[in-house]
């Protein structure tokens, strides 16, 4: 099961590299022109406020193992590109930005305490943050660009960030020694202690709230 | 054997997004990704107060092995961002270099001591001088830098800070390292109490 699935990660990686390697090569050329796909790809990673959480949230699902994670990061890509639909153009509330920052605190907490929660309350973290995330990347579509390609790069782009953090915690947590397990909780840590820092910049990070 | 290029992509990915801050569009604030990581990443180091009371932290914790080895740099930068939060709400907290000045002397003395209180005593120190660190300097945030990125640099530098100690403490197994990180202590006592001169001077 989890051999078979680092498989397939590899060969999508591969392909993916493939695919977008010629693109990364360009990354002068201006985003409208670099098309929808793309876009939607780069928007999130271009934000260390929707890498980090997405990163944390892989690191969240490995320490429930491979098996049990995948499913919370789906739910979590499923909630973030339906957001991204949803999201009308060009709009974005005052209070999603925080909410956001919020999901630092929220799940990197989690990871720093690894406490074995009701994997529900896992699923519902990740459809809440998903969707808060969406609308935020959703409402950033440029305009003239597809929704639905952009979406779709969305939501490889969180794919790739919160499979990361799955497959390696999971990796660390099968070691023997137990400092690596240790280090994704610190890890959570660092996180929880950037989005509550933000928090605490209140006008000054939000533009004037 | 080389990671399956898999495991690399994502690294690779973000690395050429973090090259183009041109698309990110209404995140936190926008300014200077890189710049703002910088600053907050040599915030902590420039002041040397600062550094031995982190570094202080980390030996501290090795003595004390574990659980406090690892409680200790889970709980420092959660407890220090609450003193970042106090900071940026305009809490006033009166003595904050005082403060400071002191965490260096207390925790200096209770390495060279090898002190080794119960964990939650430990924990509750710590925690009390990590509330003054980050009141210090957790909410200055430079006018062109990204609030985002500059909190990242700050907490990854501090926690280095915690990892540069931790590691040296590694050395409390051999009998002339257990000396050597006691000297060291009793060094970072000393500076702690150049830094509280002043203030007791009433300079």
């Amino acid at each position: 099961m989890g051999a078979g699935l680092r498989t397939l990660a590899t060969r999508a990686g591969v392909a993916l590299g493939l695919t977008f390697g010629a693109d990364a090569a360009w990354a002068h050329v201006a985003s409208a022109q670099a098309g929808a796909f793309y876009a939607g790809l780069l928007h999130p990673l271009t934000a260390p406020e929707h890498v980090l959480p997405m990163l944390a949230l892989g690191l969240l699902a490995g320490q429930r193992g491979l098996h049990e994670g995948q499913g919370v990061l789906l739910a979590f890509i499923l909630a973030l590109t339906i957001g991204a639909g949803l999201a009308p153009s060009g709009v974005t509330p005052r209070w999603i930005s925080p909410l956001n920052v919020g999901s630092l605190v929220v799940i990197g907490g989690l990871v720093a305490a690894s406490w074995r929660l009701p994997i529900g309350l896992l699923y519902a973290l990740a459809l809440g943050f998903g969707a808060t995330h969406g609308h935020a990347n959703g409402a950033a579509l440029p305009s003239g660009l597809s929704p639905a390609i952009f979406a779709l790069g969305l939501a490889t782009a969180a794919s790739l960030t919160t499979g990361y953090g799955l497959v390696v915690t999971d990796a660390l947590s099968r070691l023997k020694p137990a400092w690596p397990r240790v280090a994704v909780r610190v890890a959570g840590s660092w996180v929880a202690a950037v989005g509550i820092l933000v928090l605490g910049m209140g006008g000054k990070a939000f533009g004037g709230l | 054997m080389n990671p399956p290029l898999s495991s690399q992509y994502p690294r690779f990915a973000t690395l050429i997004g973090l090259l183009m801050p041109a698309l990110a569009l209404a995140h936190v604030g926008q300014g200077d990704l890189s710049g703002g990581f910088v600053a907050g990443f040599e915030h902590p180091i420039l002041g040397l107060d600062h550094v031995v009371a982190m570094v202080a932290v980390g030996l501290w914790g090795a003595q004390l092995g574990p659980p406090a080895i690892w409680v200790l740099p889970v709980t420092f930068p959660l407890v220090m961002a609450f003193g970042g939060l106090l900071g940026g709400l305009g809490v006033e907290l009166p003595g904050v270099e005082i403060g400071i000045a002191t965490s260096a002397v207390v925790l200096g003395a209770m390495v060279t001591l090898a002190m080794r209180p119960p964990l939650w005593v430990a924990g509750v120190l710590v925690g009390l001088f990590a509330i003054f660190h980050g009141y210090a300097h957790g909410a200055e945030l430079p006018e062109s830098a990204n609030p985002l990125t500059y909190a990242l640099g700050f907490v990854v530098a501090t926690g280095s800070l915690h990892l540069v100690g931790i590691t040296l403490g590694l050395a409390n197994r051999w009998s002339w390292g257990t000396r050597s990180l006691q000297a060291g202590g009793a060094l970072i006592a000393v500076c702690g109490v150049y830094f509280l001169l002043p203030h007791l001077l009433g300079a």
